[in-house]
């Protein structure tokens, strides 16, 4: 034992020198960026983009990617000062949490190189308060040969079209969705688009909409259409399989790219994964349903991602530099639609090989409503609360009256409390 | 006079050289965070804003009056802690007094019990996810058991039953050790003693082994308890709550309120009321039990 | 020696299959880890047709394994030493002084068992920023005096109470100082407890998520070994064949440790629970 000890410790101070000197090695060099991002999906390609840069200009850029634990480590290093150069969150209601750490950066010129619709999110009183980091569309995905192979060749637009095709594959044997309810922020992604036409077509627009539910003057259990969403949930657990609260993201990916299920409700960022485990796959990109109105049927099509500059980083001009080299490079302007595989809000970028990307541009060009992520208005905290109270409707908990009475019960206290 | 007031201060200097680095350590790391964050419970504050808006008793009346996600927390917590602090008890005692006799291979066994709790239980979260989804899909077309079909992270009645297996799972080896050990303290002669008077097994159990390890017991009862009572990692990790709330802990409820929701005064006031509730379930639990063990 | 009897047999068979379904999860990430991604997805409970060792290059290549091992043994080793360095001194005082301060004293010092972690992290890292204890796998160490010590110290008092007053003040009259006569001759008959202190504790920081999460990310050469599995984990969401490998690579060390130590540690651990 005591032995053990002694040889450990030995082991020890040999190798501390080696720690120590890891921690002190870069003394001399410019300036190093420290970078808090999630997305660990996309690690390979932040590491791409870093390589990249510290070869043209010399500045390291040290990021750290979290997902899970990501609000409560941001939130600690803020508080402490321990503050990084650059970081990430959503927009809208994010826009004012950070409102004490982050840069304006209205007066940046390679702001004017973004796409105006892809600015909408970050906009807050007349400040650019991040940079729109991507644009991003989710709706249903599905599995070109499944759909083929059960002979179904008109795309599904409607509640009433999406339940005879499920009916269809099941069958047929096949099982026609993975849920992913068993992730919190799935299904409020799946729910809130069932109503996505709602705020504009009877309440004025969303930021009506969402202010009227904040000042308590909507409830949810006022809003007719929320049939609508209870409808589509019901549906997708009905024809989810045998375990529809149990299936995660992983579970979708895998079981749409090997063909064990027809369609998933994912977005754009789930193809990486998809196509990782079944390259040959074929995918494709359906409008979702907005109850049985067929003309309202799109996707949800926005740039929520931010990337937020620290205002009292050391480091603000390098920072700054990064993103103008981001906006205006030419392995910066690529990155996004060549590496990452997405859609880049900046304006004249290149289109990605990718198949939700392309089929996501041909659904909004051939005239389908692409909605922006207006549950992202609500306040912060709410995506979780809700989701884990749609989470409940969908395990038998809660019956509709009951659902809609916890909804509106947690975003009023929400709203309260984030005034 | 001054003999006696240097050797006072003598001693008194001494006392401080041995408790102050500990007293240091603690303070630094635990007691002065600890109260900032009660202070914290008094006020309406986000954990980000530069200002904190202090709003006396708000936070606390609102918790007791008006929170009833939190008290569901509670009652699951409770149920769990519950459920555990009894099933492992039990399990490891019965191992335990098994292991303890002459049996083949007990070193091997030990050890098999044991090495579940050297693993950390986000590992151990993220392990049993993948048997309770992929490694339950292929029992099942092996054996065609209804059983391996059940929803059991996903089914809100069954789901209780997995998070309990899981913990029971990971730390049975903890406390099987712990009784093994008490069991061990136990004299010989006594046993022997009661052998030769015939009495039966259940009975020399009951009347002569379980008195005599009730320290073990109140230690295995108080860990579990705490234990329970601060549920945070498996759950995570296991089920996130879900589905809908039904396995939210009150760490977990903490957790959330101050870091998704952002209310970070509001958690603190909570997280002030479990470390009450902790306490007082802990003095009177160890007053119970202490009560009942014997002096050999 | 007894003869073994028909039903101990029995009970022994028993008990082995049980060990056997006990450690069959275990059992499953080892087989796993070893398959290619196609073969998991077809059949979890098969054996891998061949071992594909490429699935531990991998993850011992992203996880940047040797540097996070020595940073996760530098915060360990520190943290123990520290934890057993502060609570023996303490506890042995504590113990001997039966004062009303000293009472006092040591409720406050044994009062953090009944805190939970979550509701002071926040302003923890707020403090350790403020002492330059961030960032570092020292600094982590450090930390951990504070958070072991309650417990550690909490057996260490019950321990001394089993040493007989008469040494220490047989040292002293030997005219050795406070703190020499406490190392040469109290703490050697400690050293149950202090191996329980140990093992708990080594178990407890190899392990630990959270505050290293919490004051290491920022630094990304910092970081232990969970937070680069966790981080693995994140990139390898769908192949379990990399994630399988990286948990095995994590755990491994854990695992190690005990087998080597495992009398000790059992001991150990008794020695220490029973005792409180």
């Amino acid at each position: 034992m005591k032995k053990m000890l002694v040889g450990l410790l030995a082991l020890l101070v040999a190798l501390s020198p080696l720690v120590a000197a890891g921690q002190q090695e870069k003394k001399d060099e410019p300036v190093t960026l420290n970078v808090l991002f999630y997305s660990p999906e996309l690690a390979e390609q932040y590491n791409d983009m870093v390589a990249e840069y510290k070869k043209a200009t010399g500045v390291t850029l040290d990021i750290t990617v979290l997902q899970t634990d990501y609000r409560s480590v941001l939130t600690s290093r803020l508080n402490s000062g321990d503050v990084p150069d650059i970081f990430m969150s959503s927009a809208y209601a994010d826009n004012s949490t950070y409102k004490d750490y982050v840069y304006d950066l209205s007066n940046e010129d390679f702001i004017k190189q973004i796409e105006p619709g892809a600015l909408q999110g970050v906009i807050s009183d007349g400040k650019v308060t991040g940079y729109p980091f991507l644009v991003q569309s989710h709706s249903f995905i599905y599995n070109k040969k499944v759909f083929r192979d059960n002979g179904i060749t008109t795309l599904p637009k409607t509640l009433a079209e999406f339940e005879a095709v499920a009916k269809k594959l099941q069958a047929n044997g096949v099982q026609p969705f993975a849920t992913g309810f068993k992730e919190f922020w799935v299904l409020p992604q799946t729910a809130w688009q069932a109503i996505a036409n709602v705020p504009t077509e009877n309440y004025g627009g969303y930021e009506k909409f969402v202010g009227m539910l904040n000042s308590g003057a909507l409830k949810f259990k006022d809003i007719p259409q929320m049939s609508q969403l209870f409808d589509l949930l019901d549906l997708i657990k009905k024809y989810g399989g045998p375990k529809p609260n149990e299936s995660d993201f992983n579970d979708q990916t895998s079981s749409l790219a090997t063909g064990k299920v027809a369609m998933i409700h994912q977005g754009n960022w789930a193809e990486d994964s998809i196509r990782k485990t079944n390259p040959e796959v074929e995918i494709g990109f359906l409008v979702g349903p907005t109850g049985n109105n067929a003309a309202t049927a799109g996707i949800m099509f926005d740039s929520n991602q931010t990337i937020r500059i620290a205002k009292d980083s050391k480091n603000l001009q390098a920072a700054l530099d990064w993103l103008r080299w981001l906006t205006t490079s030419e392995y910066g302007k690529n990155w996004i639609p060549g590496k990452v595989k997405q859609l880049s809000p900046i304006i004249g970028a290149a289109a990605p090989d990718s198949y939700i990307a392309k089929e996501t541009s041909a659904l909004l060009a051939s005239g389908a409503p692409g909605y922006p992520w207006f549950y992202q208005m609500f306040p912060t905290g709410t995506e979780q609360q809700l989701g884990a109270i749609l989470q409940g409707y969908c395990a038998g908990l809660t019956n509709r009256e009951q659902t809609l009475d916890a909804l509106d019960a947690a975003y009023a206290k929400i709203a309260k409390a984030a005034q | 006079m001054t003999q006696l007031r240097r050797k006072q201060l003598n001693r008194g200097l001494v006392f401080l050289l041995f408790t102050l680095p500990a007293f240091a350590a603690i303070l630094v790391s635990v007691e002065i965070p600890f109260l900032m964050s009660v202070v914290s419970s008094f006020t309406k504050w986000n954990g980000l804003d530069k200002a904190q808006t202090f709003i006396g008793l708000e936070n606390y009346k609102e918790l007791f009056l008006d929170d009833q996600d939190m008290w569901k927390a509670f009652g699951f917590t409770l149920r769990l802690t519950l459920g555990s602090v009894i099933a492992v008890n039990l399990c490891a005692l019965l191992l335990a007094v098994i292991l303890d006799s002459d049996i083949k291979g007990k070193n091997v066994l030990r050890a098999a019990f044991y090495v579940p709790n050297i693993i950390s239980l986000i590992i151990i979260g993220y392990i049993w996810r993948f048997i309770f989804s992929a490694g339950f899909d292929s029992f099942y077309q092996k054996t065609g058991w209804e059983i391996f079909m059940l929803s059991w992270l996903g089914d809100v009645n069954i789901v209780y039953f997995s998070v309990l297996l899981v913990s029971l799972w990971h730390s049975l080896g903890f406390y099987l050790v712990v009784y093994i050990a008490g069991l061990q303290t136990v004299p010989r002669d006594l046993i022997e003693a009661s052998m030769i008077d015939g009495a039966n097994r259940t009975k020399r159990f009951f009347r002569i082994t379980l008195p005599l390890i009730m320290p073990s017991i109140t230690v295995c009862v108080f860990h579990s308890l705490s234990n329970g009572l601060k549920a945070f990692d498996v759950i995570f990790s296991l089920t996130n709550g879900g589905p809908g709330n039904t396995t939210t802990t009150i760490a977990l409820d903490i957790y959330r309120t101050a870091f998704v929701i952002n209310r970070f005064g509001y958690g603190t006031a909570k997280s002030v009321v479990l470390f009450l509730m902790i306490l007082i379930l802990s003095i009177l639990q160890v007053r119970v039990f202490k009560r009942r063990e014997v002096e050999v | 020696m007894k003869k073994h009897s028909l039903p101990a047999t029995m009970v022994t068979i028993v008990l082995f299959i049980l060990a056997t379904a006990y450690l069959y999860p275990l059992f499953l990430v080892v087989i796993n880890s070893f398959k290619t991604f196609s073969e998991i997805t077809s059949n979890v409970l098969a054996l891998p047709k061949r071992l594909v060792w490429e699935n531990f290059q991998n993850a011992f290549k992203i996880m940047n394994y040797p540097r996070y091992f020595l940073n996760t043994l530098l915060a360990t080793t520190v943290g123990v030493c520290g934890v057993v360095l502060v609570s023996s001194l303490a506890g042995y005082k504590l113990s001997r002084t039966k004062t009303r301060y000293s009472f006092i004293m040591f409720m406050i010092l044994i009062a953090p068992m009944m805190i939970p972690f979550h509701s002071f992290m926040i302003s923890l890292v707020k403090v350790a920023k403020q002492l330059h204890l961030i960032g570092s796998p020292l600094g982590l160490g450090v930390l951990y005096w504070g958070l072991g010590s309650s417990l550690a110290l909490f057996m260490y008092h019950g321990a001394v109470k089993s040493v007989p007053q008469e040494l220490d003040d047989c040292a002293l009259i030997d005219g050795a100082s406070p703190l020499r006569a406490f190392f040469q001759i109290i703490f050697p008959l400690l050293q149950p407890v202090t191996v329980s202190v140990v093992v708990i504790n080594t178990m407890w920081m190899w392990n630990d998520f959270l505050l290293p999460l919490l004051v290491l990310s920022g630094s990304k050469k910092s970081l232990t070994l969970q937070l680069a599995a966790y981080n693995f984990f994140g990139l390898y969401k769908v192949e379990w064949n990399f994630a399988m490998a990286g948990v095995l690579l994590t755990i491994l060390p854990a695992i190690l440790f005990y087998l080597s130590l495992q009398r000790y540690i059992i001991k150990g651990m008794v020695a220490g629970a029973v005792k409180t």
